[in-house]
């Protein structure tokens, strides 16, 4: 497979903080990669680097084939941008945003099948101003389109919107990754790594801590499920892990989650605990492991803030 | 060049479908001709309410009554004591002049006879203006009793061939302001769309940083322009005021200006974090630029110690010139000393924007 992006020992901190430290991977062709971590953990400030809008420390970056450090106007030549931005120009219309950034380049997509594609047909004369979020949300996919990118960098692509314009984008990646092209994404959301993704790099403190597909991640830390609960008194960690099937503890705020490689036997045993000692166990519920668990077992934390 | 057009029709229609910018840009100066332009057509002839209490009736104070009547600054009202008192403590009178009983008796008898003037010291204009007129009136009369001619007398003449007025004072200066807070606020959106995140969204694609700043001064300078016209073709129509002198060096000036304070502006914009820090720094230059400047009344009338403020001012020398080239007043500065300072502080300026300016 050919690697698109090729991230090597990259390195960038901002006085004593240091954002992203000694971070290396690779994007392939046809591939949609997202990073996913909590906000702060360094990865808008990979994205950034990677794009050329941001200037490493140290390591080495290209894309598809160019040095960024090298040659950065070349690099925002062939590729797609869509940052966290909220409005660009509030008073020119969705056609007319279009058409004046097909003019920054050489080359540039037809701006009205894009408008199709992203389907905003029916409000491309409206004003950027007067888009609703999911709306302005296509609308800034549709941008980082009109040069006709090999590769699409996206950022935070479906932060705060509503779960159906959440649907629209995703249905739009994956149609884009239908083309050919690559898409490097960036997420704190875990439906969106899991359900989107081919490859996740997880990535908190500015270092990657494991990268693979969604479900190998899965696997390769749990075989076994989640039985989520919530105690009416706190009992150390050692007390649930004694409880039979229980393979792993984790408590935060009064939530508990028990990992088991046989539920029915663990929850059977954990009921005659509560009756035993003589406290409520509410909110019981049983799932598969997902990426939340795999961020929580490396981190100890949740990934939401 | 395509690029150039772009961003030059985006600017365009961004600021067309912004009334408030239409507003301030092009209507605020025109209202400030009109308004001005009303308040001093009235023009040099100021009149003043004067109250007149004769409680004698010789001959002398008859003639003194008639001489000043006689004085076109005076609206002169004839009344009782306790009426024209009234008056004056009601705001109705500027002055009221008080010629005693036995005035004419006193004079008979080549006695000093006195004139009593009761005025508001708080009216500043009264004691400037009135009393030396009420004073050489006196004189006048004085001299004319005792039989001595005049030995001096003063000739006024004007400098200029033709009469200077107010408005055709006024109007070069609202010019050159209307070009300050075009150039100051014009490239106010900068620090918008670094707040917004534009900056870093256009610097993601190819586009030059050179070629999105220059469409942005071009399109402020064809503002400008029509701003410029505007102003002109107003004050013309309404006032009469003229364009007497050189109309390549006039739009030579307008350019120079506008570049000057949209470098100023950039200046600003570079020291500001943000929007609500970038409004005050603004105001805190235009205004002081705006009364210091010799646009509403000359810098003479201003105290002594401000002169070093006023001489540093930018808009100080543009107005100069502008005038000068307008309407031929005379000059505070020679063009070419106007042309250096506006020159200097547009390099000053736009050093110190780019070396501070955070793109993010």
């Amino acid at each position: 497979m050919k690697a698109v992006i090729k991230v090597d020992h990259l390195r960038k901190s901002y006085k004593d903080i240091k954002a992203v430290s000694d971070i290396s991977f690779r994007v392939y062709e046809g591939e949609i990669f997202g990073m996913l971590g909590p906000n702060g953990a360094g990865k808008t400030t990979t994205m950034e680097i990677v794009e050329g809008i941001r200037k490493s420390d140290s390591g080495r970056v290209t894309v598809l084939g160019i040095d960024v450090k090298k040659d950065p106007r070349k690099v925002k030549t062939n590729i797609g941008v869509q940052l966290q931005t909220t409005s660009l120009y509030p008073r020119l219309s969705v056609r007319e945003v279009m058409a004046l950034f097909a003019s920054f380049y050489p080359k540039a997509a037809s701006v009205d099948k894009l408008i199709k594609l992203v389907d905003l047909e029916d409000s491309k004369k409206k004003r950027c101003k007067n888009l609703s979020g999911g709306q302005q949300q296509r609308l800034s996919v549709a941008l980082a389109l009109v040069n006709n990118p090999k590769v699409l960098f996206l950022d935070e692509p479906t932060s705060g919107l509503d779960p159906q314009s959440r649907h629209n984008i995703w249905k739009l990646i994956e149609y884009v990754r239908s083309k050919g092209k690559s898409v490097f994404i960036t997420t704190h959301y875990m439906e969106e790594a899991q359900r989107l993704c081919d490859r996740v790099a997880i990535i908190d403190y500015g270092k990657i801590i494991a990268t693979d597909k969604p479900d190998k991640l899965i696997s390769q830390h749990f075989q076994e499920e989640a039985i989520e609960f919530e105690l009416s008194q706190k009992l150390v960690n050692d007390v649930l892990s004694a409880v039979a099937g229980v393979t792993n503890v984790l408590q935060e705020d009064g939530k508990v989650i028990v990992y088991s490689s046989a539920v029915p036997v663990t929850v059977s045993a954990l009921l005659d605990l509560a009756k035993q000692r003589g406290f409520e166990l509410t909110n019981l519920y049983v799932r598969r492991a997902t990426l939340e668990d795999v961020f929580l077992k490396l981190t100890g934390r949740r990934i939401r803030e | 060049m395509k690029t150039f057009n772009m961003l030059l029709m985006a600017n365009a229609k961004q600021f067309v479908r912004e009334k408030a910018a239409l507003f301030w840009t092009f209507l605020f100066p025109i209202f400030f001709i009109l308004i001005f332009g009303a308040v001093f057509s009235g023009g040099d002839k100021i009149s003043f309410n004067v109250g007149l209490v004769m409680e004698d009736d010789s001959a002398i104070a008859q003639n003194m009554s008639a001489a000043l009547g006689q004085v076109s600054a005076f609206k002169l009202t004839s009344g009782q004591r306790v009426d024209e008192m009234k008056a004056l403590q009601d705001g109705d009178r500027r002055a009221v002049l008080i010629i005693e009983s036995g005035f004419g008796e006193k004079i008979a008898k080549g006695e000093t006879a006195n004139i009593s003037v009761y005025y508001d010291p708080t009216q500043t204009s009264s004691v400037q203006i009135l009393l030396p007129i009420i004073q050489k009136v006196v004189d006048g009369f004085d001299r004319a009793m005792v039989g001595v001619a005049p030995l001096i007398q003063v000739n006024e003449q004007t400098l200029q061939s033709h009469k200077l007025r107010a408005i055709d004072y006024l109007v070069p200066g609202i010019l050159a302001m209307s070009l300050m807070q075009l150039g100051l606020f014009g490239v106010a959106q900068i620090v918008v769309d670094r707040e917004n995140k534009v900056l870093k969204r256009l610097g993601a694609t190819p586009l030059k940083r050179s070629t999105m700043i220059i469409s942005t001064v071009v399109f402020n300078l064809i503002v400008a322009m029509m701003q410029a016209a505007l102003i002109i073709i107003i004050a013309r129509l309404v006032f009469h005021v003229p364009i007497l002198g050189n109309w390549f060096y006039l739009i030579g000036f307008i350019i120079l200006g506008t570049l000057t304070f949209l470098s100023m502006g950039y200046m600003l914009s570079a020291f500001a974090k943000n929007q609500q820090t970038l409004m005050p720094l603004i105001m805190a230059v235009q205004f002081p630029m705006m009364f210091l400047s010799g646009i509403f009344f000359p810098l003479e009338m201003m105290p002594g110690f401000m002169r070093p403020i006023m001489d540093a001012m930018p808009l100080t020398y543009l107005a100069d010139s502008l005038r000068q080239i307008m309407v031929e007043s005379s000059a505070m500065h020679s063009h070419i000393i106007n042309l250096a300072v506006l020159g200097g502080w547009f390099v000053v300026c736009l050093i110190l924007a780019v070396r501070f300016f955070k793109w993010e």
